[in-house]
């Protein structure tokens, strides 16, 4: 396919409003492969970066459940890392690893990954656009992106080491009266650089959802997966500017002797005041949950429907859940800070609200499992990921309650039952929603499938150890164990949990280890996988019905113009006419029945067209 | 459990050196260690609605759970890819009743019920602090928290803080039972948390600020000289995992008797010249509220006054020169 000789419909298109220019594909590497403006390209480097920064994160998570296992001994394979301290993880060792594995899995692998790979790769195929509404400012947002990384990185080298306040980075600890060193600037000048290229991202996404989508695609056309991601960028950003204040705030405290969050000794009112840093925090912080949880939603409404081979339950009120959630995540993040003195009206409004945040969720989860009952239900690896997210969300969202309400909270604030509960829902939720995005849309990115035997390996031994990590650590909190401590056994009325802290640890290890399946079977499938179809899944969204697999340079030769919903599955009109399950986003229904419909034909069809 | 008798061992070696040297047994009682998974052992007269109200949810969202789980896997099984798929958009107004009705349901008995309990166990205990501040023997103290300790300071026979009769103490505590125990905490260097697992409650300890906050030991699940553990709950700096101390818990005649030696022998050792022994505060008086310490310590000095005529006039001073 040229380019070229598709550019007559580009630039002819003067009269149709939907129509976008044509830019021919680059030529030469650094435009082709470093300064891309292709969001397929800078899909896939966020997805690069995204997942390295998971592996690291990854290993420094097992450095901290090594020290919960066998405290104070020399760490195995990773103790290298430690030479200084002779393979030992120290207390300051210790408090960098848990703050920068908090930091790094965060900012540096969900929100690349979530965010910046399949927003990037969704948003334009999935509305039928030829790029992003602004492509100069999408690589922008990538090498921004790769800056804070940068700095993040150069952090472990500097004297004093890394970043050590925990991942809040809570004035005045991460000032310089309780982490002086160059580390800790460098880790809250990336925070803030890797927040603009965020907000540079959303601006992005949000004006390509409302400009580029295709003549037809109506807002509750969309798929699940745009919704999801547009909402994520409006809180972005709404809510990372807040933290970018906080952020330039803490650095003038930290290099030009300001004092924003400094505050005097001992009762004395003098200075700054460090609950001002939680409050600008959490206003952010609170959205930036959900920030991380709204794409996987998303997803979880598209893939439950396809693999179901069945509409998405109430998809209109999925939507609506997922916006009421959005407004309400901005009104509820004074739960996070029940026991700093909050006034008591204050607290008793901040639980009204989070509790309230359990109704919208409620409608999605009954509409997930509505959606998959009395369906015809593939189990694909995509399929399984998830299930397995709704199941893991599940656990996460209902054990969250306790901590939003204030009585509950007051005992089991900062223990390891938060740990568990917010690991759940940011960590196992979010991971297994983006495994089971990348093993859906890999056939769409590299034009080959991903080995769905390996794939179910990956699946059962992740959903089976993330399960058991997290409630491990909830177990730990429920019986008392506080977060962060280096030694936890320090305290006699924990002692009895080494144990249950020794077994969390080898689930951990476990967990790791089932990760070698993904990432054989993704350079194995990316070297020698089975060549993929156009829509191997058979589905209907626009990527899979009119986009080669991989897309060509500009993403559709002709844009498309819509017609329906993206779940249009078991559509009795569908089979008697097409003579297959589902009708595209984009597919004309022809009036009399015929054989060969678009997508693969009847006999394809029949036979059971979903790969297993 | 096996029994451990090294555990045995030490305890017996920590009663005789308690014997021979009091203020050690004090510092250091042996704490019995948990056995089971589970919440640890409560000694608080309000910690059971903690309780109460976590495993009743507990309850409530295994419930969900499970009905969640059973649904999945029923699909999964009876509609697989056998089964021929329904087209059902689930946007008819009957699916649409039946789902707001649902949610609706869970979410008032769920969440209704930890709201409603919540709410009441905050003003009625855990809020309340008229209550613990207008009982006539509640036990204050003033508690500073700095990297890795805890510095308490009780006001001493003259009821008044940061004066040299002040008892003060380092990270072990010691409070009478069946009475309410408010803290007001301060921190001098970053944000600390103190929290009694045993009792269900922590606070924050947050520089330039004063918290607050009560808890009371219960004579019906503790009995005196029963210890437990204080933690730090707020990451603050390498040595945060050290930075625990101890609760005694005593029964009141014992406490005030505790009470009077260790003012006697704080009172020995006090030099005003050192900051770390005059950090305290005229006891804080919150907005909104009124000013129940001073009520109560000038009714107890009135009676003071009564009895013995040429003590009570430098009190009637003292407590005219602070109003002014």
């Amino acid at each position: 396919m040229s380019a070229h000789a598709h550019a007559d419909s580009g630039h002819g298109a003067g009269h149709n409003p939907f129509e976008q220019h044509i830019h021919p594909p680059p030529t030469s590497f650094f435009y082709k492969y470093i300064w891309s403006t292709d969001h397929k390209v800078i899909a896939k480097q966020f997805m690069w970066a995204g997942l390295v920064f998971l592996l690291f994160g990854g290993l420094l998570a097992m450095m901290i459940r090594w020290q919960w296992a066998f405290p104070g001994t020399k760490v195995p394979v990773l103790g290298i890392f430690l030479r200084r301290s002779g393979g030992i993880v120290t207390p300051a060792n210790y408090q960098s690893i848990f703050t920068m594995h908090g930091l790094i899995m965060i900012f540096f692998a969900i929100t690349p990954l979530l965010i910046g790979m399949f927003g990037n790769f969704c948003i334009p195929l999935m509305i039928g656009a030829r790029d992003m509404a602004f492509p100069f400012l999408n690589a922008l947002s990538f090498w921004t992106f790769v800056v804070s990384l940068v700095l993040i990185v150069t952090s472990f080298f500097v004297q004093l080491g890394t970043a050590g306040a925990g991942w809040t980075t809570y004035a005045p600890l991460s000032t310089n009266v309780g982490t002086p060193g160059l580390g800790q600037t460098l880790v809250v000048a990336a925070i803030f650089v890797t927040g603009a290229a965020s907000i540079m991202g959303g601006i992005n996404y949000i004006t390509t959802v409302i400009r580029l989508r295709a003549p037809g695609m109506g807002w509750f056309k969309m798929p699940g997966t745009v919704w999801g991601l547009w909402l994520t960028s409006i809180l972005n950003v709404l809510f990372i500017p807040v933290l970018g204040a906080a952020a330039i705030l803490l650095i003038l405290d930290r290099t030009a002797g300001t004092q924003f969050f400094i505050a005097g000794a001992a009762g004395v009112q003098g200075g700054g005041d460090p609950l001002l840093y939680q409050h600008l925090f959490w206003i952010f912080g609170h959205p930036e949950v959900y920030i991380l949880i709204l794409p996987a939603w998303g997803i979880l409404v598209d893939l439950v429907s396809f693999f179901s081979r069945k509409p998405a339950y109430f998809y209109k009120g999925s939507v609506y859940a997922m916006i009421a959630v959005t407004v309400l995540s901005a009104i509820v993040y004074g739960h996070h800070m029940f026991v700093t003195g909050m006034n008591p009206m204050l607290g008793k409004t901040f639980m009204l609200f989070t509790l309230i945040i359990s109704v919208p969720a409620e409608v999605l989860f009954l509409n997930w499992l509505h959606t998959i009952w009395k369906g015809s239900i593939r189990l694909t690896t995509p399929m399984l990921f998830a299930l397995g997210t709704i199941f893991v969300f599940g656990l996460g969202g209902l054990t969250g309650i306790f901590l939003g309400t204030v009585s509950t909270d007051l005992y089991l604030h900062d223990t390891m039952f938060v740990v568990g509960h917010f690991h759940l829902t940011m960590a196992a939720a979010a991971f297994l929603a983006i495994f089971g995005g990348i093993y859906f849309w890999f056939p769409k990115m590299f034009g080959r499938m991903m080995d769905e035997k390996l794939g179910k390996i990956h699946f059962w031994g992740s959903v089976v150890f993330i399960t058991l990590v997290f409630c491990g650590q909830m177990l730990a909190g429920y019986s008392g164990q506080q977060r962060r401590l280096y030694d936890p056994f320090q305290y006699t009325y924990i002692k009895h949990l080494r144990s249950l802290n020794w077994w969390t640890s080898m689930f951990a290890f476990m967990l790791l280890g089932f990760q070698v399946p993904f990432i054989l079977n993704f350079f194995k499938s990316l070297i020698a996988g089975e060549t993929a179809t156009q829509n191997p899944w058979q589905v209907g969204t626009l990527e899979w019905t009119h986009a080669s697999s991989p897309p060509v340079h500009h993403n559709f030769d002709v844009i498309p113009t819509v017609y329906r919903g993206p779940h249009e599955y078991a559509h009795p009109d569908a089979q008697r006419l097409l003579g297959k399950d589902w009708i595209g986003q984009a597919e004309e229904l022809p009036s009399e029945p015929h054989g060969a419909a678009a997508g693969g034909g009847a006999a394809d069809a029949v036979a059971g067209p979903v790969r297993e | 459990m096996r029994t451990n008798p090294k555990k045995w061992l030490l305890a017996l070696i920590a009663l005789a050196l308690g014997t021979l040297f009091p203020g050690m047994a004090l510092a250091a009682g042996p704490i019995p260690q948990e056995t089971s998974y589970g919440l640890p052992r409560d000694v608080s007269a309000d910690g059971h609605r903690i309780d109460w109200l976590i495993k009743v949810t507990l309850i409530f969202v295994t419930i969900l759970f499970v009905i969640m789980v059973i649904w999945m896997l029923l699909a999964v099984f009876k509609h697989n890819h056998k089964h021929k798929a329904e087209y059902d958009h689930g946007d008819s107004r009957h699916a649409i009743m039946v789902g707001m009705i649902l949610s609706a349901v869970i979410f008032f008995v769920v969440d209704g019920n930890l709201w409603v309990n919540a709410t009441r166990d905050l003003s009625q205990a855990f809020w309340n602090f008229p209550k613990a501040e207008k009982h006539p023997e509640a036990v204050r103290i003033e508690l500073n928290a700095h990297q890795w300790a805890w510095d308490a300071r009780y006001a001493g026979p003259d009821l008044e803080f940061n004066t040299a009769d002040d008892i003060v103490v380092l990270n072990d505590l010691v409070i009478p039972i069946d009475r309410p125990v408010i803290v007001q905490l301060v921190s001098t260097d970053v944000i600390h948390s103190f929290s009694l697992p045993n009792f269900r409650v922590k606070m924050d300890a947050t520089p330039g600020m004063t918290n607050r906050f009560w808890f009371m030991a219960s004579g019906k699940r503790a009995k005196p000289g029963d210890v437990v553990e204080i933690g730090c709950t707020q990451h603050c700096g390498t040595n945060h995992y050290k930075m625990r101390g101890t609760l005694k818990l005593l029964d009141w005649e014992a406490f005030q008797l505790w009470s009077k030696e260790a003012s006697a022998s704080s009172k020995a050792t006090y030099d005003e010249k050192s900051p770390t022994r005059n950090w305290g505060w005229k006891w804080k008086r919150f907005p909104n509220e009124p000013d129940w310490y001073k009520q109560q310590v000038d009714a107890k000095k009135r009676s003071a006054a009564l009895s013995s005529p040429t003590s009570g006039t430098t009190a009637v001073a003292t407590t005219e020169r602070e109003s002014n």
